[in-house]
């Protein structure tokens, strides 16, 4: 019945032959960014359907999610059972990974607060990881061990949990001097919080947040709160008296509701999306923190009676609190920067080492994060101070047991520095293509040493970079080179192109923009340069800007 | 049953009789017809409105965003439809794919039809307990016209994901839905 009622659809629009059982249909398959007509046989199932489309879409299966009239198609299913026959259209998602953080994370976070995980795998695995950075890459594998999760976001969590559960970690961290000197530093604070995008927006929207950044007196004051943990608890506490005072004021709880949605939340999540979803990275002691009191701070001033002497109190932690209780791990891990969480143990690697593997799979983050200011005086300050920054090494827990790997990263490390000053070392770590390429040569350079072990020394020799081997073997290794070599090879094969300006890097978006009809070329380029020339990005910005 | 333009009574009758796949070669014809219709001002009968948009969720028009069927092949009243939004970009919804309920009242698409979500979702304007989409504050649902569609809805329901007051909105864990 049904196949006589779409062969006559057929005859009656198309003309197309009388389909029957077992013969191939065209289904058009649709993604939102694209669509291709698959065949496939009418009485074929779910599963082989997507066998298909994976080829044909470049996607792993599972990754494949089909919608066909409202409804999801499952594995098990037959096309016929949905009625999906041909010419008619199934709407694909294809899932990327990060997505399914949500997910994975809850299930990997029960076994993640043991660090009992066995040191083997977690070295072997991680050997796998090949960074671009191999300073990085030794002291990732190295550092890997108890620490078995891949996906940075879980790590970040259990990061925080940890920091949480262990007040000692943290005041430890706090009275790293590397920390203090961050926080005491208040043009550091401001760029790092300046340097968020979506902090430079909210700041356009409201002006009032940009002038308290610029008022040094406030920042100081700010960060002193930050380094007083408990003097934050306390202050938090009044702030929340405060809030539930104001809730009982007419109109107040409006006016509340109103600041905590334009102000405090776009901020937090701002906060929150540069620093992973930590909302309690802010007691790590890092630039988050500049940002968390400083939002507390730079409310409509409601004089808070009970409020510390030092801060004209308004009060919108209340929300905040219910802000970050309602966070869930699922939304935007974009730039997640282990800086940010524990400056203290920057190279604490599994933060280090799922970062490199995100970074391997998306270039554009090893970008954000290197042309962040704070990174560039972070570097600076660590290669002015080579005493801190071994101090900064020394004190990570992990290297404690292993002189070793602590005598040979001190040598490394005056070289490591100065690499990281480079500015064209920087350039060739934000280059994304030069990163790939440089994955594959270290690839290509894992291979050869797995089928041709005779042939590394020669290579070595040579002065391509050293294979960061298994994290068991660093120091047999003698030509893991330092960075600089490294990179200055690299950047003389590479050859890097000459850095262009935004113009010229986005001409061909640009012309399109215009063929499309936005006609503001000044607009256009902001647009692009703050999406990196992503035009479906660009585009909504540029719409996003016009009241919808 | 092939329908070669017998009077509109005629085929009215058998037509409201007749079952779905004997109503699907109709609905090709009558789709011109009721494209005339309209053009004149008549209006539409529900039946013949909603195998236009059973067609047209088949065919998938539209950008590939939103999709939509009936919920169970066999029903003859075409009441109740099963819809998705795929989660727009950038936004806290992105990736992810929400299932809906529409039902299509006999007074449809005179009347807005019910729009209720079936996946668990953090959007100005629906019921955080059971998902229903409150028709006061969608406008298109506010301000129903009889040219809008189930289409549309979902559309403008994913449009409004991407409005500056939902598209931050924290969101439950993903694979969640409502109980009833």
């Amino acid at each position: 019945m049904a196949e006589q009622g779409a062969a006559d659809l057929g005859n009656n629009n198309n003309n197309k032959p009388e389909a029957s059982e077992g013969t191939i249909i065209k289904v058009t398959v649709k993604t939102p960014k694209d669509k291709e007509e698959i065949a496939i046989a009418e009485d074929a199932s779910v599963t082989q359907f997507k066998e298909e489309i994976s080829k044909r879409f470049k996607a792993k299966q599972d990754q494949l999610v089909l919608i066909f009239a409202g409804k999801i198609l499952k594995d098990g299913d037959s096309l016929s059972q949905h009625g999906i026959k041909d010419g008619l259209t199934v709407h694909l998602v294809i899932k990327t990974a990060h997505n399914t953080s949500a997910s994975s994370s809850t299930s990997n976070q029960g076994g993640n607060s043991t660090t009992s995980s066995p040191a083997a795998n977690p070295i072997t695995s991680l050997s796998h990881r090949l960074s671009p950075a191999g300073g990085f890459g030794d002291l990732a594998s190295l550092a890997g061990l108890g620490m078995g999760s891949a996906n940075f976001m879980e790590l970040q969590q259990q990061m925080q949990r940890q920091l949480m559960s262990n007040p000692e970690m943290l005041s430890q961290i706090m009275e790293n001097p590397l920390v203090q000197n961050m926080m005491s530093n208040p043009d550091l604070m401001r760029q790092m919080i300046m340097a968020n995008p979506q902090m430079q927006q909210l700041m356009e929207r409201n002006p009032e947040i940009s002038h308290m950044l610029n008022n040094p007196e406030l920042m100081r004051q700010t960060m002193e709160l930050a380094r007083n943990p408990a003097m934050m608890q306390e202050m938090m506490r009044n702030q929340d008296r405060a809030l539930s005072n104001l809730e009982s004021i007419p109109g107040g709880y409006n006016a509340l509701r109103r600041m905590y949605t334009d102000i405090q939340e776009p901020m937090f999540s701002a906060a929150r999306e540069q620093f992973g979803n930590n909302p309690f990275s802010a007691l790590g002691g890092n630039s988050d923190s500049g940002a968390q009191p400083s939002r507390t701070e730079n409310r409509e001033p409601l004089p808070n009676p009970w409020g510390p002497p030092n801060s004209s109190n308004p009060s919108e932690s209340g929300g905040g609190t219910t802000g970050s209780t309602s966070t869930s791990g699922a939304t935007n891990p974009s730039v997640s920067n282990p800086l940010g969480v524990n400056p203290g143990s920057m190279f604490n690697s599994p933060g280090m080492q799922s970062l490199l593997q995100q970074i391997s799979e998306n270039p554009q983050l090893m970008q954000n994060m290197l042309s962040a200011p704070y990174m560039r005086s972070m570097m600076q300050s660590l290669a002015q101070n080579p005493e801190l920054a071994s101090q900064v090494m020394m004190n990570n827990p992990l290297f404690a047991g292993n002189p070793q790997l602590q005598e040979q990263f001190r040598s490394q490390l005056p070289i490591f520095l100065q690499q990281m000053q480079n500015p064209e070392a920087l350039s060739v770590m934000a280059n994304p293509r030069a990163m790939q390429a440089l994955m594959q040569i270290q690839q290509g350079l894992q291979t050869l040493q797995t089928e041709a072990p005779g042939l590394m020394p020669s290579l070595m020799t040579s002065g391509i970079p050293g294979v960061p081997t298994g994290g068991a073997v660093p120091a047999e290794n003698p030509a893991s080179s330092p960075r600089n070599g490294t990179v200055r090879d690299h950047t003389h094969i590479l050859k890097l192109p000459p850095y262009q300006t935004p113009e010229v890097r986005f001409q061909t978006q640009l012309d399109q923009l215009n063929a499309m009809g936005f006609i503001n070329r000044e607009a256009n380029l902001q647009a692009l340069i703050a999406t990196g020339g992503d035009i479906n990005a660009a585009i909504e910005r540029l719409l996003g800007s016009q009241p919808s | 049953m092939q329908c070669a333009g017998p009077p509109v009574c005629c085929c009215c009758c058998a037509f409201l009789g007749a079952t779905r796949s004997d109503v699907h070669t109709s609905v090709c014809f009558w789709t011109r017809l009721k494209k005339m219709a309209a053009s004149s001002g008549v209006k539409v009968p529900r039946n013949f409105r909603l195998l236009e948009e059973l067609e047209e969720g088949q065919k998938g028009e539209g950008d590939g965003t939103v999709s939509w069927g009936l919920e169970d092949d066999e029903d003859m009243t075409l009441t109740r439809w099963t819809g998705m939004i795929i989660g727009p970009a950038r936004t806290n919804y992105e990736n992810r794919i929400y299932s809906l309920k529409v039902e299509c009242g006999p007074r449809y698409p005179e009347t807005a039809p019910t729009v209720r979500f079936v996946t668990k979702i953090s959007m100005n304007g629906i019921n955080n307990s059971n998902g229903t989409v409150d028709s006061r504050s969608i406008p298109i649902l506010a301000k129903w016209q009889n040219s809008y569609s189930i289409k549309i809805v979902l559309q403008e329901l994913r449009r409004l994901m991407m409005s500056k007051e939902n598209m931050k909105l924290p969101q439950p864990p993903e694979g969640q839905t409502y109980s009833t």
